[in-house]
């Protein structure tokens, strides 16, 4: 379970201090599948980040199955499973070996690595392009290597920022199929996305972010209570309050 | 601890793989430097074997006032030359190297034993025109001192009355200082291997590693950031070693085979150990201060820029010592680069390095070492480390 309570995030640009995240409330429980939905620049990717410690934030408290990042970085970042929103492969590693990298540093043993790669590798459909190296993957098998490694160690809680960015729609059904099974499995996702269908089609629990603020945070059914809209598209535009970037 | 060793083994894994910019930055200066060292040396014996054994081609203006002193000359290995139409003209143009002019008023002052002038033209500023210049007023002097000596002899003196004082030079060079004294390129050498040699993988790993977008996901992970920066550093220094130990194995070698060129070179593996030692700070030093610019750096271009300023820091004291020779001190073992020189040159030439000199160069080398390491790994935990773009 994840816990975000009233973030804050500024940083200073050549043109002024940007006021990046603004006070983002939510809360993502286990078993379910949180969307944060917004615009590009809408302080999604940043927010994400002080999840998994890659920043800290300048007010706010975030708590990881109870730990918090300020405190306990360490026992936070053994609990996640991220897939950032850079997801560079060595490519001179084989995909397999960019996953044994990674569950290493987790401080897993060889034989658990083993176990686990060949259960991601069924999973994910890596069985073609898990012994080759990186150099020329595709965007999908890059990807695809990403989250293979982000869960080698079987995380409780996955991240995953914008999963589906520039992958054609055969590897984003395969995605979503592969979300719903971690959320089966009992474990609390978040994903980010600016696709409004791709939210309404997955997520238990839609966090609406524009402008550094949660604009709206609740069931598809309560988003669309709170907006008095029957359809979830123009419950979107409503809390948003334009059409921009809300579309692939 | 685990995560240094794993990222550690990563690191040198990838770079084993990456075979071009393996193969330059191990195997480069193994072949190049050696051929450099060889070849300046062969260059310098060659052109002085053939200057001091070739016969010297020698202009003459007015040989006709002198031919007793032209027979001499011409009986010892000098070939007289007619005199040029421009004889300055013709030294400033470098088409002669050394001319000597002898004037009417030679007879004159010869007949009734006063000295008699002659003038050698030369230009002192050319190097190469040295040795013809000493070899002439050599002979010339030697010419003036044997019939100085028959003239005193004809007036019933000794001719030692004439020599009040003789002069005599004992060289103390031991065969293992003039070595020293053929490789002042050496230190530079060994230091910029050491210095630079981990810069490739050190630049990838931190600033390209960046720029891939695969530091983001990597500290994510659990492992420390000072860990995961500490394998990088241990990555790069144990291929900076490694490149040394190639250096040096390549110098050995072909000392060996020098001999053949005639130059006599040795290197002892008692030797080759006690560089590798000496070397050690300077790679650590080397590889946290890249790991440390890498890291502040926002590109891998931006890193790389720095280079050309780093390759000059070595040379720094080489310099300063060919303008400015210094007896060994030991506030010397304490100043980088300088001390690495000092060092590597003491060990070429056999000479005993002190305890306390020891002491001194390891704690100050290491030192230094660990400092950028800290500064490094404080760069490592700032915020904009993993974000690119």
């Amino acid at each position: 379970m994840i816990n975000v309570n009233d973030l804050h995030k500024s940083f200073k640009a050549k043109t002024g201090t940007v006021h990046a995240v603004q006070g983002v409330s939510f809360t993502a429980h286990d078993g379910e599948i949180t969307g944060l939905l917004g615009p590009n620049g809408a302080g999604k990717t940043t927010c994400l980040r002080m999840l998994y410690t890659l920043m800290s934030p300048d007010s706010g408290s975030i708590s990881i199955d109870g730990f918090s990042t300020e405190t306990h970085s360490y026992e936070v970042r053994t609990r996640l499973g991220v897939l950032p929103d850079a997801r560079g492969v060595y490519k001179r590693l084989t995909a397999r070996e960019n996953i044994a990298y990674f569950g290493r540093l987790h401080g897993m043993s060889d034989q658990l690595i083993n176990e686990r790669t060949e259960r991601l590798v069924a999973a994910l459909n890596m069985e073609e392009f898990i012994d080759r190296q990186c150099e020329g993957f595709s965007q999908g098998q890059r990807t695809k290597t990403a989250i293979a490694r982000a869960l080698i160690h079987d995380p409780k809680n996955v991240i995953l920022d914008e999963p589906t960015n520039g992958l054609d729609v055969m590897t984003t059904r395969g995605l979503r199929e592969f979300l719903l099974q971690l959320k089966a499995e009992g474990r609390c996702v978040i994903f980010s996305s600016h696709i409004m269908q791709e939210v309404a089609a997955l997520c238990d629990r839609i966090v609406v972010i524009a402008h550094g603020k949660v604009m709206a945070n609740g069931t598809p059914d309560e988003i669309r209570a709170q907006t008095g809209e029957a359809n979830l598209e123009e419950a979107f535009v409503k809390v948003i309050g334009s059409e921009e970037g809300l579309h692939a | 601890m685990n995560a240094l060793i794993t990222v550690m083994r990563k690191e040198l894994l990838d770079i084993f793989r990456d075979k071009k910019t393996l193969y330059l930055s191990l195997f480069m200066g193994p072949i190049l430097f050696p051929l450099l060292i060889l070849g300046m040396g062969k260059l310098a014996t060659n052109r002085i074997s053939t200057q001091v054994e070739k016969p010297l081609e020698l202009p003459v203006i007015g040989a006709e006032n002198a031919p007793n002193l032209v027979n001499y000359l011409a009986g010892r290995n000098v070939v007289i030359k007619p005199a040029p139409k421009n004889p300055e003209g013709e030294i400033a143009a470098q088409n002669v190297d050394v001319i000597l002019s002898i004037p009417d008023t030679y007879a004159k002052h010869w007949l009734k034993s006063e000295p008699a002038e002659i003038t050698i033209l030369h230009d002192s500023s050319r190097d190469d025109a040295r040795i013809p210049v000493e070899r002439l007023s050599t002979l010339l002097e030697n010419y003036s001192r044997s019939t100085g000596a028959l003239r005193l002899l004809s007036r019933g003196v000794s001719p030692t009355a004439n020599l009040p004082v003789r002069i005599d030079h004992k060289d103390l060079a031991t065969p293992e200082s003039r070595i020293g004294q053929a490789l002042a390129f050496l230190p530079y050498l060994l230091i910029l291997t050491g210095f630079l040699g981990g810069a490739a993988l050190v630049i990838d790993a931190t600033a390209g590693e960046r720029e891939r977008q695969s530091l983001e996901p990597l500290l994510a992970t659990p492992a420390g950031r000072g860990l995961i920066m500490s394998g990088k550093i241990s990555a790069a220094a144990s291929f900076g070693m490694l490149g040394l130990l190639l250096t040096l194995l390549s110098f050995k070698l072909s000392f060996m085979l020098a001999p053949g060129l005639g130059i006599k070179l040795s290197m002892s593996w008692l030797q080759v150990t006690q560089l590798l030692i000496v070397l050690v700070p300077i790679v650590l030093i080397g590889t946290c201060l890249l790991t440390a610019i890498a890291a502040g750096a926002k590109s891998v271009k931006e890193a790389q820029s720095y280079m050309s300023m780093l390759m000059m820091l070595p040379i720094l004291p080489t310099i300063v010592l060919m303008v400015n020779p210094m007896k060994n001190q030991l506030w010397q073992f304490a100043v980088p680069f300088l001390a690495q020189n000092q060092m590597i040159l003491k060990v070429v030439r056999s000479e005993t390095i002190l305890p306390m000199e020891w002491l001194v160069y390891l704690a100050c080398g290491f030192g230094l070492g660990a400092l950028l390491w800290f500064i490094a790994a404080r760069r490592y935990h700032d915020e904009k480390l993993a974000i690119s773009a």
